[in-house]
C-alpha cells in the first residue's frame, strides 16, 4: 500500500486537523511556553525588534523613543535575532508550516493573479501592522494570550476585531467579487 | 446537465467560497460545477458549505498543492 493511502498518514500528515485537537494543543502549549518564558505568545512585537535592530545597525539609536520607554521593549534591544525567543519562534512557526506542507505534497508557490491582489496586500500589511502596534499585539498577542490570560483586554479586543473584519468582508465582496 | 469550471487558482480564503457561492445560485440543479482552488483553506469551508447546503461533493487532489472540488447542485 503506497503511504498516502495509509489511514493515519492521512489523517495526520495530509489532511486539516479537527478544531478541537488545535484548540486543545494550543492551549497545551501556551501554558508552557508561559511556565518556560514567563510571559505568554505573541507575534508581532518581535517584528518591532527587527526593525528597531536594523534601524540602529544602519540609521542610528532608537532608544530615546517612546515606545522603548518600556523596560522590556528596551531590554530586547540589546539582544540579537538568535538569542531572543520570541524571533526564533516566529522563525519556528515559519519553518514547521514549510515542514508540514511539504509532508503533506501541498507546497506550491502560488502566482499573483492580479495587480490588485498586490496593492491589496500592501495595504493590508501596512494596516495591520500599524494596528497590531497601536493595539500592543495582534490575534495572538492581543486575542489569544490576552483571552487566556483573563485581561480585559482581549475581549475588547475581540468586540473590535469583529467590526474590523465586517467592514473587511465588504470591501473584499466590493473590489474582488 | 452541464458542466461549469470555476477558475480560482491563486485565489484566498473567502473569495473561492463566495465564487462559489455565486456561480452555484444561476446553475440548474443537475448541472457540475467544478471549482478549482490552490488554497488549502477552500478545501475546508467550500465543501463543508456546499455539504450543509444539500448538494453532492467530491474532492480530487489534482497536483500539489491543487484540488478540484466537484459540486453536483442537487436542489
Amino acid at each position: 500500500m503506497k503511504l498516502e493511502e495509509n489511514r493515519y498518514f492521512k489523517a495526520v500528515v495530509k489532511d486539516a486537523w479537527p478544531y478541537t485537537v488545535g484548540a486543545v494543543l494550543l492551549a497545551l502549549l501556551n501554558i508552557t511556553l508561559f511556565i518556560a518564558n514567563g510571559s505568554p505568545w505573541g507575534v508581532t512585537t518581535p517584528f518591532v525588534y527587527w526593525a528597531a535592530w536594523i534601524h540602529e545597525t544602519l540609521v542610528g539609536p532608537v532608544r530615546d523613543w517612546v515606545y522603548f520607554n518600556n523596560p522590556t521593549h528596551l531590554k530586547a534591544l540589546d539582544l540579537t535575532f538568535f538569542t531572543h525567543g520570541g524571533s526564533l519562534m516566529n522563525l519556528g512557526i515559519i519553518i514547521g508550516a514549510l515542514f508540514t506542507s511539504l509532508a503533506a505534497s501541498q507546497f506550491k508557490i502560488r502566482k499573483i493573479k492580479s495587480f490588485r491582489q498586490v496593492i491589496a496586500a500592501i495595504v493590508g500589511g501596512l494596516l495591520m501592522g500599524y494596528g497590531t502596534r497601536i493595539a500592543f499585539g495582534c490575534n495572538i498577542g492581543a486575542f489569544f494570550s490576552g483571552v487566556a490570560s483573563f485581561s480585559l483586554h482581549g475581549w475588547v479586543y475581540t468586540i473590535f476585531i469583529f467590526a474590523g473584519a465586517w467592514i473587511g468582508s465588504k470591501l473584499l465582496v466590493k473590489f474582488f467579487m | 446537465m452541464a458542466e461549469y469550471r470555476l477558475d480560482c487558482l491563486g485565489e484566498a480564503c473567502p473569495v473561492p467560497l463566495l465564487k462559489t457561492q455565486k456561480k452555484l445560485a444561476g446553475l440548474n440543479v443537475g448541472d457540475m460545477l467544478i471549482v478549482e482552488i490552490d488554497h488549502s483553506c477552500a478545501m475546508k469551508n467550500v465543501p463543508e458549505w456546499a455539504r450543509k447546503e444539500g448538494h453532492n461533493v467530491e474532492i480530487e487532489e489534482t497536483g500539489d498543492g491543487e484540488w478540484e472540488i466537484y459540486i453536483e447542485k442537487v436542489k
